[in-house]
């Protein structure tokens, strides 16, 4: 009689498909996953500890270097933190720039995730044309703030640059590009006979499941939770917001939901220009004592901040939490368990888009 | 030079394998390299293949400040690849430790120190076509007549 073994299957830290480093063990019987186990620590650099007693300034840079996909949100939550707490104003037209730029960067961090995932399941056809596009959308982020990944664009009462109107005509162009190439490759996507057999129905997150893992984020809204926090925000407010929510809480419908997302930021993007005033770019202010907490909707999930600072505008604490902590620990206890094949764990991972270097900063 | 050898320069010269391993950095030089495989940079028209495995690796590209966890396990990747070989630092985080590198952290730079680097490209991050042009630049120096030279 053939004898089953249960096999303890470790994957990582060091994986072709991984881009970051961590290690998930499964336990499976044959190749069927009864659980699994995310380990992680080996980025853990201690950033929150180097901020500590820093001025602004520097924690300003500091906070953009917690994650280098989501650099912008980043340094949008910590800056709209501290405008928070000494009562700073911004301008109008500083107020859409922002979005301009954090939907560009969630469009290029939406596009690598599935350029990740396609990658994943070797379907490297799509994975090349995604990665292609999202160089547009890199370079529309270079032409308005100057850098490529480490745009530091925002500070206290503003943005740094003013979009010139030659550059919004070519921001204009390229997202017309970005938006046509999206519907092409969301059609394929959606009608892919081998993408819909490696993706349908693998890696069920139930919305009970979700709410009990607090899942946040793109996938949270891929099991039916209508959850985003740009709802609470001011300027996204005005822009008309809804989020975009997918019931079937598989691997497909999480990919669906970040190329319905890019084309969302697009559309946000085009609102911005048009209701883009005239005006000043900076407004005043200087940081005072206080301490606040803030949430912003970072491409991956929630992300809060906590601040506290001086009269002197130094960062007495702080403390962040970030979105890919919930959705790792969401994906290691009910996504990885009862998947069929071992093959599928890492796609399966791959689709929770868990950005490793947020995790541990 | 021997004939085997230049055939193993020929070969050599149109098929480099790259793997890379992140010690601890922020993802910025993570997604740079993943830039260089997108058809504008095309990384593959060299010969260079990016596999992510250091069994077939010939050169490594780390990125990121030295992290506690990786102190033995750097080394091991290291050993794993097949001679010849040459690891190169990208960004400022492998040379320096860039903005981590401050009292309180736990980081340990540099990367040299722990593991032979050929080559290093600063930058926070540096552009997907300095990475390109470090590997194509290293690739000759490294890979070209290595036996002779062992000789």
């Amino acid at each position: 009689m053939k004898k089953v073994v249960d096999v303890s299957l470790p994957i990582g830290p060091l994986h072709p498909c991984f881009k970051e480093p961590a290690r998930i063990k499964c336990e499976t019987r044959g190749e069927f996953v009864l659980s699994a186990e995310v380990e992680l620590g080996y980025v853990k650099k201690g950033i929150e500890r180097i901020m500590r007693g820093r001025p602004w300034q520097e924690v300003m840079f500091l906070a953009e270097r917690i994650c280098g996909i989501c650099s912008v949100i980043h340094n949008m939550t910590f800056i709209e933190t501290v405008e928070q707490l000494s009562d700073i104003a911004v301008p109008d037209r500083a107020a859409l720039l922002r979005v301009v730029v954090n939907e560009l960067d969630r469009i290029q961090s939406h596009v690598l995730a599935n350029f990740s995932y396609c990658y994943t399941i070797e379907h490297e056809t799509l994975a090349m044309y995604l990665l292609n596009l999202r160089e547009t959308a890199m370079d529309m982020l270079e032409l308005i703030t100057g850098a490529r990944v480490t745009c530091a664009y925002m500070i206290p009462g503003g943005v740094r640059f003013d979009l010139r109107p030659e550059d919004r005509q070519t921001l204009e162009r390229s997202l017309t590009h970005i938006d046509t190439e999206i519907a092409r490759f969301t059609a394929m996507f959606k009608n892919g006979p081998l993408i819909g057999l490696r993706s349908r129905g693998i890696g069920i997150l139930t919305r009970e499941a979700a709410l009990e893992a607090h899942a946040v984020g793109p996938t949270a809204r891929a099991s039916g939770i209508a959850e985003d926090m740009r709802l609470r925000h001011p300027t996204y407010r005005k822009l008309g917001f809804e989020p975009v929510v997918y019931t079937e809480g598989d691997n497909y419908a999480r990919i669906m939901v970040r190329f319905d997302e890019v084309r969302q930021s697009i559309r946000l993007i085009q609102t911005c220009l048009e209701m883009l005033p005239e005006g000043l770019i900076r407004g005043g202010g200087s940081v005072v004592a206080g301490e606040a907490t803030y949430v912003g909707e970072a491409p991956r999930g929630e992300l809060t901040y906590f601040v506290k600072t001086d009269d002197y505008g130094r960062i007495v604490d702080i403390s962040v939490q970030t979105p890919s902590i919930m959705n790792i620990e969401a994906c290691a206890h009910y996504m990885l368990t009862g998947v069929t094949s071992a093959a599928d764990v890492t796609s399966t991972f791959i689709s929770a888009d868990p950005c490793v270097a947020c995790t541990e900063r | 030079m021997s004939m085997i050898q230049s055939m193993k320069n020929a070969v050599r010269s149109r098929s480099i394998h790259v793997s890379y391993v992140n010690v601890g950095s922020c993802n910025g030089c993570d997604i740079e390299i993943l830039a260089v495989l997108a058809p504008r940079y095309d990384i593959e028209q060299y010969g260079i293949y990016v596999h992510n495995n250091p069994r077939e690796a010939d050169i490594l590209l780390i990125t990121g400040a030295f992290t506690p966890q990786w102190e033995d396990k750097l080394e091991s990747i290291w050993n794993k690849i097949p001679e010849p070989k040459a690891a190169i630092a990208i960004g400022n985080c492998p040379i320096s430790g860039c903005v981590f590198n401050r009292r309180g952290s736990f980081v340990d730079p540099p990367v040299a120190k722990h593991i032979p680097i050929a080559a290093e490209v600063p930058g926070c991050p540096p552009r997907p076509t300095e990475i390109l042009n470090a590997v194509l630049s290293l690739a000759p120096v490294v890979f070209k007549d290595y036996e002779e030279k062992k000789a």
